[in-house]
């Protein structure tokens, strides 16, 4: 057993005072959250972005003096958003949360600490089977001179996704942080069963933006769960009877990949955020 | 049991050892059939050192919390383990568990050790890879019981053993006769040949995926 529930609970408490305004809460939160497991700190730029936007958003969608409004950002964009009073507090606040934490364990435990919560996490290769896409072609390149190359290409479309993401939505900063974990998650290298408690924790925050049938719904539910069994059946007989189940389930890997997409895509389609709609004139 | 030989002074133990369940997760069962005269072995405690190969590894944590639950006796691991290791990353470990008394024969003892395969490097041609056990060495200590040593070699084990006084007693090593001199452990691995075809499809897909997902969030998102 993990201790996710813990990591959710910080996490969902720094999303709930980062929406009522508490940013020293938040980042108190956050910082524990980032010191707990790592994952959290990708939420990072969609948290900076949410807050230089509440900032400035007040001021209606043509204010003048309005900064950002480039379509991409550009430096000048990314400059104004570090030098943002909210995103500066909030990176202070969590970053010397992180660090006093960091160093009061350093003081415990010394080196084995920092080894095991951070440094081990850059050298690991865990070439096991997991639900990850990648999971045989890493496992079978494991020793070959491709190997670094391939991971990189693994890492390209993830850091991509999510960056994009970030931009698109960060001004639903729950709907935001669950489409980017499960981005992260569904397209990461190593992924297991207790992943998905990352972004099903912002599930419930997120579905009354979302305008689906109760029947889609529960389809997209059903089709998650048989993609799971799907790679689960051939695993099974792999690592409890030993037969020789790899190309199934690489196969079943690659499937649960579509079906995450599916849904991840069907999810974002009926997305309706009514604030944004009202506030937003018909634009390009 | 064996047969007694009049003439002969030494007798062999006969040990025989057995991998049960299937797949990547076994139970290694060692039994040792003492081929000892005196009846007074209570007082003796008798343990199996085994030689795992890298191909194979026990889980120390899973050990010691059998051991807690008083499911197994003690067992001893010479180094740190790496759980997560494939076999060409990992090393030789020897195992020293403490075996107790079977009560299907007189001096006969035995011991059951949680094993797990590990990953080893895809192969050519055959999708099985094999991992060969040697037999246990079966060392004993008598502290509190008077039986004659002439037949067994002293051994170094750094591993307890005192009696009633509570000072440490000798380790000897008992010679013996295994049924089989090996045991196999076969292990699935990946087929080296499905390399090209693994990399270009998984690549592909990922590949594909992100993009649908990404003219998703560039047509419903919204940019500034």
């Amino acid at each position: 057993g993990n201790a996710e529930a813990l990591v959710a609970l910080l996490v969902l408490a720094a999303l709930y005072y980062v929406e009522g305004g508490s940013l020293g809460k938040a980042a108190a939160c956050y910082g524990l959250a980032v010191h707990v497991k790592i994952y959290p700190l990708t939420y990072a730029l969609p948290i900076a972005l949410h807050l230089q936007s509440k900032r400035h958003g007040g001021k209606g969608a043509t204010g003048a003096g309005r900064r950002g409004k480039a379509r991409f950002p550009s430096v000048g964009y990314l400059w104004q958003l570090f030098l943002n009073r909210d995103v500066l507090l909030f990176g202070t606040v969590a970053g010397s949360v992180l660090a006093a934490l960091t160093i009061a364990f350093y003081y415990l435990y010394g080196w084995e600490f920092l080894e095991h919560a951070y440094l081990y996490h850059l050298t690991r290769r865990d070439i096991r089977h997991n639900f990850s896409p990648y999971f045989y072609m890493l496992y079978l390149t494991a020793e070959s001179k491709w190997s670094f190359v391939l991971g990189l290409a693994a890492f390209l479309p993830q850091l991509l996704l999510l960056l994009v993401v970030s931009l698109a939505f960060y001004r639903d900063l729950a709907f935001c942080c669950f489409l980017h974990t499960a981005v992260f998650v569904s397209f990461n290298k190593v992924c297991t069963s207790q992943y998905f408690v990352w972004y099903l924790c912002l599930l419930p925050l997120v579905i009354p933006s979302i305008r689906m049938s109760w029947r889609r719904g529960v389809l997209l539910l059903s089709l998650w769960f048989v993609g799971q069994g799907l790679w689960l059946a051939p695993a099974y007989f792999l690592e409890f009877k030993g037969y020789n189940t790899f190309l199934l389930i690489w196969l079943a890997g690659l499937l649960f990949l579509f079906i995450n997409s599916f849904i991840l895509i069907q999810i974002i389609s009926h997305y309706r955020k009514d604030a944004q709609v009202v506030e937003k004139p018909k634009q390009q | 049991c064996g047969i007694l030989d009049v003439q002969a002074t030494c007798q062999d133990a006969i040990v025989t050892q057995q991998l049960l369940q299937e797949g990547f997760h076994r139970d290694l069962l060692m039994k040792v059939e003492l081929g000892i005269m005196e009846e007074d072995i209570g007082g003796c405690t008798v343990a199996a050192r085994i030689r795992l190969p890298p191909g194979i590894y026990v889980d120390p944590y899973e050990l010691a919390s059998l051991y807690q639950h008083n499911l197994t006796k003690e067992v001893l691991i010479s180094d740190a383990v790496d759980v997560e290791a494939p076999e060409y990353l990992a090393t030789d470990l020897v195992v020293l568990t403490y075996m107790k008394p079977d009560p299907q024969c007189s001096r006969c003892f035995r011991a059951a050790l949680p094993v797990h395969g590990r990953y080893h490097r895809p192969a050519e041609n055959n999708g099985e890879a094999l991992v060969v056990l040697k037999s246990p060495e079966v060392l004993i200590c008598c502290c509190d019981s008077r039986v004659s040593t002439e037949c067994w070699k002293p051994s170094e084990v750094e591993a307890p053993c005192s009696g009633r006084n509570d000072y440490p007693c000798q380790w000897y090593s008992i010679k013996h006769k295994p049924v089989y001199e090996e045991l196999i452990l076969q292990v699935p691995v990946g087929l080296r040949q499905h390399n090209s075809l693994v990399c270009v499809v998984t690549l592909l897909s990922t590949v594909l995926c992100s993009s649908v997902i990404l003219a998703a969030v560039c047509k419903y998102g919204h940019f500034s």
